[in-house]
C-alpha cells in the first residue's frame, strides 16, 4: 500500500514539474527569452564559483604557459648559442680562406713580375723567444732552399734563410739584432747597411736601424731604400722601406730609421728566391707594390737634418 | 543529508564543467557531469531523487551553460532522473555493466529528449551527429564508471560510521 502511495506521489510530483517547466519554458517563449528570477537566482549564486574557477584555472594555466615558454626559450637558447658558436668559427674560417686567397693573389700577381725563380713557402712557426726574429718555413732543401736565400713578401725583403732543413728553413727577418743587408737610397743613390733594431724589450720595436750614412749624405724622410746587391746575397732592386726619421748626430754618420715595406706583423705566404742572379737590377715597373700606408706611427723627422 | 551530498555533486560538476572548458574547450562539450550526478542520483535514489536532482542539474546546467530559453536541460534531466530511478527500483542496476549501459542510454535519452524539446519550443540549438552522440555516451559511461566507482567505495567507507 506504502510502495503505491509513494509511487502515486512520485507521479504526481513528476507532473507537477514536467508542468512547471513547460510553463517556464513556454513564458520564455512567449516573452522571446530572458532569465526567470528562479534563473537569475541560481546564476547570482554560483557565477562567483565559476569565477573563481575560472580566475584560479586562469592563473595555473598561465603560469604553466610561462613556465613552459620558459623552458621552450631556454632551449632555444641553449641551441642558438650552439649554432652562434659554429657559425662564427664558420665564419672565422671563410675569412680566413678569403685572406689567404687574397694573399696568394697578391703573390701570383707578383710572382711572374720577379725576374728570378720564386718559391712560395708557408709560414709554419713564429719566434718563440723573445731576443730572435725568425720564423720557419715549410720548404726546405728538397724543395730547393740553399743557405743565405733571399726571402721576399709582395710588399718588400723579409730576410735570408739561416738554417735548412730537409722539410723546412728557419728565415731571420730583418727585424733580428743580428741581421744585416747591403742597402741604396734609390734617389741619391748612397748605399748603406740597414740591420734589424729588436732586441730583448726594445723599445724601437719594428724599426730598421740604416748604418753607415755619413753625415752630409742627401738623405731624407720618405725616401726609398732598395738593396743594394753589393753583399752579394739579395738581388739588386728589392724594395726594403722608406726613410722613417733621419737624425745627426755628433758623430761621423747619420742616425736613420727606416720602416720596412714588408708586413713582419702579418707573414703567412713568403717567397724564396731559388737562384740568384747576380747582376740583375730590378726596374721600377718590376718591383712588388709598396704597402699602401706607412704601417708604424707618425714620422718622427728633424727638421733640421732634412 | 541527500540534499547537502547532492547539492555538493552538483557543485563539483559545474566546477568541473567551468575547468573543462577552460582547459579543453572543445572536448569539454564531450562530457556531462551533471548528467553522471543525475543517474548516480536515480541509480541509488530512486526515482524522487533521481528526478529532483535531474531537475537541479537541467537548471544550473542552463543557467550556466544553456541558452536563450532556460529549463530545456531540467526538464530532459528531470525525465532522464525519473526514469532512471524508476529502472533502478524495477531492475538490478547496481553491476559495473548495468550501469555502463544506463549511463550511455542515458546519455543519448537525453541529448535526444533536449533535441526534441528545442525542436517544440522553437529554439535552435546545435545537434550533434550520431558520432558525436556515441563519442559523448562512450566518455561520459567511461567516466562514469570510474567516478561511480569511486563514490561507491567512499560510500561504503562512510557507512559503518554513519
Amino acid at each position: 500500500m506504502a510502495r503505491v502511495l509513494d509511487t502515486r506521489r512520485s507521479r504526481f510530483l513528476l507532473g507537477g514539474l514536467v508542468l512547471a517547466h513547460l510553463v517556464v519554458i513556454s513564458r520564455q517563449v512567449d516573452r522571446g527569452g530572458g532569465t526567470s528570477l528562479l534563473g537569475q537566482t541560481v546564476f547570482a549564486v554560483l557565477s562567483p564559483l565559476q569565477r573563481m574557477v575560472g580566475a584560479g584555472l586562469g592563473a595555473v594555466l598561465a603560469t604553466w604557459s610561462g613556465y613552459v615558454d620558459l623552458r621552450h626559450v631556454y632551449r632555444e637558447n641553449q641551441d642558438l648559442r650552439v649554432r652562434m658558436a659554429a657559425l662564427e668559427m664558420e665564419l672565422q674560417r671563410q675569412q680566413d680562406r678569403l685572406r689567404e686567397a687574397d694573399r696568394l693573389r697578391e703573390i701570383a700577381d707578383v710572382k711572374p713580375s720577379l725576374p728570378f725563380d720564386t718559391l712560395l713557402a708557408q709560414v709554419i712557426a713564429t719566434d718563440g723567444v723573445p731576443w730572435y726574429r725568425t720564423v720557419t718555413l715549410n720548404r726546405g732543401r728538397a724543395d730547393g732552399i740553399a743557405l743565405n736565400a733571399p726571402v721576399i713578401s709582395t710588399t718588400g725583403v723579409v730576410g735570408r734563410v739561416v738554417a735548412v732543413g730537409p722539410r723546412a728553413a728557419k728565415v731571420q727577418l730583418l727585424l733580428d739584432h743580428e741581421s744585416g743587408l747591403g742597402v741604396r737610397i734609390e734617389r741619391s743613390r748612397i748605399t748603406a747597411v740597414v740591420s734589424g733594431q729588436a732586441g730583448f724589450a726594445d723599445h724601437v720595436g719594428n724599426m730598421l736601424a740604416m748604418k753607415f750614412v755619413p753625415v752630409l749624405a742627401d738623405v731624407t724622410v720618405g725616401d726609398v731604400v732598395v738593396t743594394s746587391g753589393l753583399d752579394r746575397m739579395f738581388p739588386k732592386g728589392l724594395m726594403v722601406g722608406r726613410v722613417q726619421s733621419v737624425k745627426a748626430t755628433g758623430g761621423l754618420f747619420k742616425d736613420i730609421l727606416v720602416a720596412p715595406s714588408a708586413h713582419f706583423e702579418r707573414l703567412e705566404e713568403l717567397m724564396v728566391v731559388r737562384a740568384r742572379p747576380d747582376g740583375l737590377e730590378l726596374t721600377e715597373e718590376v718591383r712588388p707594390p709598396e704597402p699602401k700606408a706607412v704601417p708604424r706611427g707618425a714620422a718622427k723627422t728633424s727638421p733640421a737634418t732634412r | 543529508m541527500r540534499v547537502f551530498w547532492t547539492a555538493l555533486a552538483l557543485l563539483a560538476a559545474l566546477l568541473a564543467q567551468t575547468a573543462l572548458g577552460r582547459v579543453v574547450p572543445m572536448q569539454a562539450r564531450v562530457f556531462d557531469p551533471f548528467l553522471l550526478v543525475v543517474v548516480y542520483c536515480g541509480l541509488t535514489g530512486g526515482e524522487v531523487h533521481g528526478m529532483l536532482a535531474g531537475a537541479a542539474a537541467g537548471w544550473v546546467q542552463d543557467v550556466h551553460f544553456g541558452g536563450r530559453i532556460l529549463g530545456l536541460s531540467g526538464l530532459s534531466k528531470l525525465l532522464v532522473g525519473f526514469g532512471i530511478g524508476m529502472g533502478s527500483t524495477r531492475f538490478h542496476l547496481g553491476e559495473p555493466g548495468a550501469r555502463l549501459l544506463v549511463l550511455m542510454v542515458a546519455t543519448i535519452v537525453d541529448a535526444v529528449l533536449f533535441g526534441q524539446l528545442a525542436q517544440v519550443f522553437d529554439v535552435q540549438a546545435y545537434e550533434l551527429s550520431p558520432l558525436g552522440l556515441i563519442a559523448r555516451a562512450v566518455v561520459n559511461g567511461a567516466v562514469g564508471m570510474v567516478v561511480f566507482e569511486t563514490m561507491d567505495r567512499q560510500r561504503r567507507r562512510w557507512a559503518p560510521r554513519a
